[in-house]
């Protein structure tokens, strides 16, 4: 069985150096015009099996909603591959990826910024499939039957994206990437922008289309309450980096890359008492412009030591399909405060 | 023991209303509470119960089209509802102070953070230049700020995110204020980020022996910080009590159907109990309980008359007419 997605040491980077103009200037007597170029995704690999669900997680600028739009093609990836259903996407042009986009889907954060206002609910969710198909009554009856599944009603299907709900719009976002029949979607925070009890109404109905249509998600997020309900397997990211991935229950529970045991025990949770205070961190998330030598999380890590700034760790497994990219897991007697 | 306890604000049966032409926006509409000295409040809710509403008020900066229709903001006494926009200049910073969600729009772009923080200094204290200088800089390391002296003369777009809010919050204690209302101080911030600040809000109310409105939509965040919960739906208090009483056993449906709502990494279930629908346009409430559209246990009555908010037992109450029975959910 070929997996749903595969991706290969994914990198992109992003020169925002501007014009030559703005590059320019004079150090030492001489003209210099260095080059910016952030470092957004450092040679991530993951794959996404069939029906599964991976969580994607990490702080804001650790990479993850650009590896998100890099997989949706929304960006050409700089370095590695992309495989969608066994076919190579990098690379593609527009014409070429039509067929692919009918297998992969997205759903934005933003309700509100990620709907046309000037387009009708009913040519909205209708859109991809008439740019697939071109056959308008299909897409008629489609559009109908998707909007009743995802919550809608028929009398909806004229109105526009400013009449709907926050939550409401999410859902006419769903139904537009259902329109196609896709078997990949591609989440990118797609309940952040929800209050609490919208959220759960989302989660569900997500969860729900999942089982019914044997959909796989790709799914972004920084809620860790939110990924433990929803995810089979967690990958989390740091910098542009791939630091831990693993089953969800043993991400939760036992949880090996100093970085992800701290964004563990930093999460609020209803009940503060039962929580495992593990590691605390202190200082900030080092600019993508230029990452740190050797591991990227090594400042702000509490048990880095001088192999940290010396060697990048790999991802490696460490049983049960957990991989972890961290030296403590040769040398564990340095694992203490 | 809450009896023995001086209390600092006492808000009562306040109403602040927008008058659009859409309609009138009753978004706060009858808000009663009381804060001790030294309590930190969570006021709870989501977007459009109105929570936000209820701190711009206390701090009188509530803009036409709306007014403080009614009600008290009783301030050590003193009715701030009441109180002229001169004497508001004299209490915002020096008596109560805001720490907004976004520090870049309480936070002036153009001037040097050293500046922004004299200015509160000058207006609010006698202390003469070195003086002040020399607090801004104890209260920047205060703060977790490195090499304070120099970072005077940075302007807020030489900092990061979390680091402005760490200057807000220097710039909220400067003062010594005795009221902090901080609305959502950290919903913009990364988790780590956020887990930082939240201890440096708490320290500092602490050490100064001040009290705290928190508002925030996020109830753990109140579950981590608050002594008491205060929970709103559509502009009036459906329940309040001590924070590990409302969460443990919460009693009015809404309250308990938001804490159901999220997911509990210990108890995980196939599908999340969810509360139906969404929230009704407050310009056009039902007859009866706001909520009832979405309630699991309305009844006919809930449709007749609107609940009040009654005493469940010392210190907490609900506003239901069959709230949910104690024992945990």
């Amino acid at each position: 069985m070929t997996a749903m997605l595969e991706v290969e040491k994914l990198e992109q980077k992003f020169d925002v150096s501007g014009g030559l103009l703005d590059r320019l200037s004079f150090s030492g007597g001489r003209i210099l015009s260095p080059r910016r170029v952030v470092q957004a995704v450092n040679g991530v690999s993951f794959d996404v099996q069939q029906g599964e669900v991976l969580a994607l997680v990490g702080e804001s600028g650790c990479g993850k909603s650009t590896v998100a739009k890099t997989i949706a093609r929304i960006h050409n990836p700089t370095g590695g591959t992309i495989r969608i259903d066994g076919q190579e996407v990098q690379g593609l042009s527009d014409r070429e990826l039509l067929p692919v986009r009918s297998k992969m889907q997205m759903i934005f954060q933003d309700p509100y910024a990620s709907l046309n206002p000037r387009q009708r609910v009913r040519d909205i969710v209708a859109e991809p499939l008439l740019e697939q198909t071109g056959n308008r009554a299909e897409a008629r009856d489609k559009t109908e039957a998707l909007l009743a599944r995802v919550g809608l009603n028929a009398e909806h299907a004229g109105r526009y994206p400013h009449q709907f709900s926050g939550g409401q719009r999410q859902r006419i976002g769903i139904a537009r990437a259902l329109s196609v029949n896709p078997r990949l979607i591609i989440a990118d925070e797609p309940v952040s922008a929800l209050d609490v009890s919208i959220q759960a109404q989302i989660l569900n109905l997500m969860m729900d289309l999942r089982d019914e249509f044997g959909l796989a998600y790709l799914f972004i997020s920084h809620d860790l309450s939110v990924v433990h309900h929803i995810a089979d397997r967690v990958a989390v990211m740091y910098l542009g980096f791939m630091v831990e991935t693993a089953p969800r229950d043993t991400l939760f529970a036992m949880p090996r890359h100093p970085y992800t045991r701290a964004l563990l025990s930093a999460a609020p949770t209803l009940d503060p008492a039962k929580k495992a205070r593990q590691i605390e961190l202190t200082g900030e998330v080092p600019s993508a412009l230029s990452l740190p030598s050797g591991c990227c999380f090594r400042t702000r890590c509490p048990f880095a030591w001088d192999r940290c700034a010396a060697e990048r760790p790999a991802l490696r497994d460490t049983g049960d399909g957990q991989q972890v990219a961290c030296h403590l897991i040769d040398e564990p007697e340095r694992d203490k405060p | 023991m809450k009896d023995m306890t001086e209390t600092l604000l006492r808000v009562d049966d306040l109403r602040t209303h927008f008058h659009t032409f859409a309609g009138t926006v009753k978004a706060v509409d009858g808000v009663s509470f009381s804060l001790a000295k030294g309590e930190i409040m969570g006021l709870v809710g989501e977007s459009g119960g109105g929570k936000s509403v209820v701190g711009f008020s206390i701090l009188g900066l509530i803009d036409s089209p709306g007014r403080i229709e009614s009600g008290q903001i009783l301030f050590d006494g003193e009715d701030l509802a009441k109180a002229s926009e001169d004497r508001m200049h004299k209490i915002r910073g020096k008596e109560i102070a805001m720490i907004f969600q976004d520090p870049m729009t309480s936070l002036n772009p153009l001037h040097p953070i050293g500046r922004q923080m004299d200015e509160m200094l000058r207006l609010h204290t006698d202390l003469d230049a070195r003086g002040r200088r020399a607090r801004c800089i104890r209260m920047l390391e205060d703060v977790g700020i490195s090499q304070a002296e120099d970072r005077l003369d940075s302007y807020p777009h030489q900092f990061s995110g979390g680091m402005r809010q760490r200057v807000v919050i220097a710039i909220a204690m400067l003062a010594e204020p005795r009221l902090i209302v901080a609305d959502e101080p950290t919903t913009a911030l990364d988790v780590t980020i956020q887990a930082q600040i939240l201890k440096l809000i708490r320290r500092q109310v602490r050490e100064h022996g001040a009290s705290m409105i928190l508002v925030t939509h996020d109830l753990a965040v109140v579950a981590e910080m608050a002594d008491h919960i205060t929970v709103l739906y559509c502009g009036k208090v459906v329940e309040r009590g001590p924070t590990r009483q409302v969460i443990d056993d919460p009693r009015h449906p809404y309250t308990a159907g938001l804490i159901a709502s999220i997911p509990d990494p210990s108890d995980r279930k196939h599908r999340l109990d969810q509360i139906p629908g969404a929230v009704p346009d407050i310009r056009k409430l039902p007859r009866g309980c706001n909520f009832r559209d979405r309630c699991p246990r309305a009844q006919a009555l809930c449709a007749e008359r609107e609940p009040d908010l009654e005493t469940q037992e010392p210190g907490r109450s609900a506003a239901c007419h069959f709230p949910v029975e104690g024992g945990g959910t």
